[in-house]
Parts: C-alpha cells; structure tokens; sequence
C-alpha cells in the first residue's frame, strides 16, 4: 500500500462509537499522519462490502435468556481489513459465525452487497481456527471443492493451481492434509476459501494454534495476499499486537452482554512490518486496546476476587544455601 | 536396546510386535500340547492295550483311571492275567498332531454317506451363505445407518424400533424363518440378516455422527448444497471407518454362522461338524472348528491389507 501525503493537518476524526471511557492523556492514538488519515478517506470512499445493523444473538438456556451480542453496527469497505478483538466470551466468535451464516442471528441483519445473508454462502469465505481441510482430498482436491460446485474439473484444476502458486504451495499439490505442517494447513485453507472468489474472508483465529514464529511469518504472508489480491477481510483474534499488525481498523467488543466498545481507526502507517512493533502509534493504540480489553477498575476487581479465592501460604521447600536468585 | 514392554502404550519394533504376534498364538498351542503329549499333566484316562482277564475290557477301549486300578486290584485278588495301558486323554480332547493330520485328512477323505458333500463344498456353502446375508444386510443397513447419523429426524424414527429389536435375539426367530422362507438357505440368511443388521445400523449411525461437525461448516462456507453435503464431504470423511466397522460387523456375521445353519435343513460346516461329533471324530470337529477361525482373520487381514491401499490419507488404516 502507498501512501501518498497530502499534507493535510494533522486532526482527531470524529468517532461516534467512543465508550465513555476517561481519556486521561490516551487520546494520542487518535492521532493520524496526514497519510494515514487520506487513505481511512480512499476507503471511506470505496462501496460498502459488509453493512451490520443492530447485529443480536440471545440464547435460551435454562438460566433463562442469555444475550450474547447486541447493538452491532459495522460497515466494512471494500479491500479494508478488519479485526475484531474483546475479551473471551464477549461473542466474537458468535459475531463471525454469523456473518458466515453457519448461526442465526435474533436481532437485526447483515448485508453483502446490500443483500441479506441467510445461511453460508460461497460471497463469504471462510477460515478455522481449527484444521479443517478435507483429510481424504490432497491439497489440489481441497482447492478444487469450492469451484468443483459450478465449474467442470480441468478448469478448477487450473484455479486451484493458481493459488496454490499464490500462495506458494504447489510443491505439496498431490500431499495429504496429514503430511503438512499447521501454518500449511492453514495457507491451504486461506487459498481453498479465496479461489471461490468471495466478496468477503472470514477468518476466526486462523493462527491461534501456530507456534510465534510460525505466527509472525503467516501474518506478513497474509498481509501479501491481501495487498495483491481483491478481498476484504474480516479477522478474529484475541491478540492485541495481531490486530494492531494486520488491521485497517479494529472493532473491540466488550462481554456480558456481547457489544460494541470502540471502532478504532489504526494510526500505524502501512506497508506494514515487524519495526512498527515499538513505533510511537503501535503502542499509543496498544495502550488503548488494553485500557479496553482490560480496565484498571475491572482488572483490579478481578484481581481481588482472585486473591480472594486462592491465597497461597509459601513456606521455603529448599535448602536456604541453594538459592536460585 | 532393551524394549520397554511395560510403558503405557509405548510403541514396539516390528520385530517384537510379530514376535509378540506369533506367541499369542505359540502360547495356547503350548498349553494344548503340554496337556496332550506329557502324561501326569492330565490324562485322566486309560487307554486299554491288553484287557488281562478283565471281560468287558477291549483294546484300544478309554476307562477311567480309577476304574482301571479298581479292576487291576480284582485280577490281582483273582489271580487272572493284569490288564494293560497306558494313561490317555478323554476323545473329547485329541493332540494337535491328530487335529493336524485331520486337517489334511478331511479334505482329501471320500465322505462316509455317498451323496454328503465333500469339506470344501460344505465350507463353500457356508462362505456363500455368510456372503448373502452380509451383503442383504449391509445393503440395508449402510445406508440407513449413515441416513440416520446425518440427519436428526431419521435417527429418530428409526433408532428407536431399532435399539428394541436388537434385543431380540436372532436365533429367536429360526421358527418363523422356516415357516416362511422353508428349510434350506432362506431362514439361514435370513439370521444372519437379523443378527447383523440392527447393531450394523446403530454403529454405522453413530460413526457417522462422530464426524467432526467443523468439516461439515468448512464445505458449507464453500458454497456446496445440503445433497452434495452428504455425497462430498459425510460420506468420503467416515469412508475409513466405516470401512472398519464393516470388518468387525463381518466377524459379528460369522459368529452367527453355527446357529443359523441348525436351522431347517442342518448344512454346511455345521452340517460336517454335528456329523463328525456323531461319529465321535472329535479331531476332524476341531479341524472344522480352527477352520472357521482361519476363514474369518485371513478375510479380516486380507481387508485391512486393502484398506491401506483404499484409504492412503488414514493414518490409522496405515498402521493395521
């Protein structure tokens, strides 16, 4: 992505979505480089791909009714990269499952293109967090399943060759999904969902099972793809740092009920890389996101109610000469 | 390097593993021979050579070991002639070098009534009857058991019935068989039928539901409709392990063989069997008994060789 300045002041954009949370001396990561804040503008600009409207899911259990989310309101433009974050159980997961169709929702609608989703559909792709390519089809058989619906063999033979080129798999076309390594695995299943050409790529903690490095290595090479290709991506994840890397904008959702916190738009400049970690903008969001994710006053209260509940009684178990500090 | 034979689950060489392989079945055949070939082990009998004076005695006769003193301890007292032999196994029990040469014998002896079928034909007549009711019910029962994992509302207005009926057991209904299907292979399959298809149908279901539901998620998010569903993605997932509960249902099928072949018209190997015990040719019975033993495991090897080669992505159809 280039960033073309256009010299424009350096402002704070209007959010309407601010919890009411006291910014004392934190409002820095509102503050966007002329460059960053004119290309939110190129985006602002481009068709909405996703609209969410007063999003809500509430299960019946025998508690009673339970809200898992409500209030959701979100659009996604088209190739923006959007990550949802919140602490567990605040119904991320819920969220992306049903905008992936494979959950009802009980209060109000999605749109793709402007046209409600009702059940899974091929306009939105999908990928798990846990492994979830075909264990009986090579990898070439799991690319060609999606297009194998409406195209004859040889032609989604040749698109699934393609991205497996993309995606630098061809090597391992007639492998085994049992004979990959997990960030494998999951290019496998990124490329499989993106040959369906999807308006939209669902991603639910796709790399929540890799080791870091692995980690790291397939969040740039996600970031390649999606430069180079026309997606928009939703991505779920619970890693602060990830949604910071990977994000234009990032939706911070609270649990109990399940809503809406803050929008925030990421200050970080793009082209993205790992030397942005300890930029003033990475941490200034950073330092938000963990003010939402967990609040001074919630964390203290956790905290007490913890100790409450474990109080460990330390007597010394060694040798007082064998000393590890 | 030393094994480690009792690890928790820990995995063995090839070579301790058939080592290990060959004794399971070195072990029992050890027990049979020690109890056959070395005399104060068992022997509870003895084997007359010379009936001495004792009248009702005959060579080559079986009595027990205290009748034999007893009637020595007469003939001492009487002054006649001692018997003699030698202590002997019970005919019940022959050596494994007698059920050996049975074995061989009995596929190459004429049988004793002209028109009997010989062995092999009495072993074909059992294989084909195995066969038929294996495949009635499978043709059923596959089908169903994967209609009824797949879908909610089929499990629940079949299982029901289901569960109830396998109680039932088969040989219950050899009675009603033979009423309706007369005397010769219709109720012998019919049997099988009924022993195998219900618990074919409750575990092929309950395979099929074992599969791992995001699979299913995974191809619908892909764009595939509810039909393709089950002939894309349910069945080639639980393809393997179908496959193995087939080869137990097989093993299932067999054991069902003796009894429903006692029914109407007694035929095939039980025919020779209960024919064999007639005549107290109890080494050609445990012949025709081991027979069926080496029928069944060489099927079950023979297609757990062929799933390897059927299924090549199934690590665990690999290891078999």
């Amino acid at each position: 992505m280039s960033t073309s300045g256009s010299g424009a002041p350096v402002s704070i954009p209007s959010n309407p979505s601010i919890a009411s949370v006291p910014d004392v001396g934190v409002a820095d990561y509102l503050v966007q480089s002329p460059e960053v804040r004119a290309r939110f503008e190129r985006i602002r600009a481009r068709d909405v791909i996703l609209e969410v409207r007063e999003l809500g899911k509430t299960f019946r259990t025998n508690q009673g009714e339970v809200t898992a989310l409500r209030g959701v309101n979100l659009q996604v433009r088209r190739r923006e990269f959007v990550c949802v974050i919140g602490p567990s159980g605040c119904g991320k997961s819920t969220l992306i499952r049903m905008l992936a169709g494979l959950e009802n929702h009980t209060a109000g609608e999605v749109l793709v293109d402007g046209k409600p989703v009702n059940g899974p559909g091929r306009d939105r792709g999908m990928v798990f967090q846990g492994y979830t390519l075909f264990p009986w089809l090579t990898v070439k058989q799991n690319v060609m399943f999606g297009p194998l619906a409406t195209l004859g063999k040889s032609e989604a033979a040749r698109a699934a060759m393609l991205w497996l080129e993309l995606i630098g798999m061809a090597r391992f076309a007639d492998a085994y999904p049992n004979q990959l390594s997990g960030g494998m695995k999951q290019r496998v299943a990124i490329a499989r969902a993106l040959v369906n050409q999807p308006r939209i790529l669902l991603m639910d903690e796709p790399f929540g099972a890799l080791d870091a490095q692995t980690r790291a290595r397939m969040q740039s090479h996600l970031l390649d793809i999606w430069r180079n290709v026309d997606i928009t991506i939703l991505f779920i994840t619970h890693d602060l740092d990830e949604a910071i890397f990977l994000a234009d904008r990032v939706l911070v959702l609270k649990a109990n009920p399940g809503e809406v916190q803050e929008i925030i738009e990421v200050p970080v400049p793009r082209p993205r890389s790992a030397a942005q970690f300890t930029s003033a903008e990475f941490l200034a969001t950073r330092r938000r996101l963990d003010m939402l994710i967990h609040p001074p006053a919630a964390a203290a209260a956790t905290t007490a109610a913890e100790d409450e509940a474990v109080k460990p009684h330390l007597i010394r178990l060694t040798d007082v000469a064998d000393n590890v500090e | 390097m030393t094994p480690r034979w009792f690890g928790v689950r820990a995995p063995l060489s090839a070579r301790a593993r058939l080592v290990l392989g060959i004794g399971s079945f070195a072990l029992p055949l050890g027990l049979w021979c020690l109890v056959s070939y070395v005399p104060f082990v068992w022997h509870p009998m003895v084997r007359i050579a010379d009936p001495g004076g004792v009248d009702y005695f005959q060579p080559d006769m079986l009595v027990d070991r205290a009748v034999f003193a007893e009637e020595t301890g007469n003939m001492r007292r009487d002054g006649k002639a001692l018997p003699a032999g030698e202590p002997a196994n019970p005919v019940y029990l022959p050596a494994p070098h007698q059920v050996v040469l049975a074995f061989y014998t009995a596929f190459t002896t004429r049988p004793e009534q002209r028109d009997a079928p010989w062995l092999h034909e009495s072993l074909l007549h059992s294989i084909r009857v195995i066969f038929l009711g294996f495949a009635i019910s499978s043709v059923i029962g596959v089908p169903l058991g994967i209609l009824c994992g797949t879908y909610t509302a089929i499990s629940r207005l079949n299982e029901p019935f289901i569960e109830f009926f396998r109680y039932l057991p088969a040989p219950a209904f050899g009675a009603l068989a033979v009423a309706i299907l007369g005397i010769y292979d219709g109720p012998k399959i019919a049997i099988i039928v009924i022993g195998t298809l219900f618990q074919q149908v409750l575990i092929i279901a309950n395979t099929v539901r074992k599969l791992d539901f995001s699979l299913i998620e995974a191809a619908m998010t892909l764009g595939i409709n509810r039909l393709r569903l089950l002939t894309r993605v349910v069945i080639p997932a639980c393809l393997p392990d179908l496959y193995r509960d087939q080869r137990i249902l097989l093993g299932w099928a067999w054991t069902y063989l003796i009894v429903a072949e006692l029914i109407g018209t007694s035929s095939g190997i039980t025919w020779f069997i209960t024919q064999q015990a007639r005549y107290q040719h109890f080494d050609n019975v445990y012949a025709a008994i081991a027979m069926i033993g080496f029928l069944g495991l060489g099927g079950d090897v023979l297609l757990a060789w062929l799933a390897r080669y059927l299924f090549p992505w199934d690590r665990a159809s690999a290891r078999a």
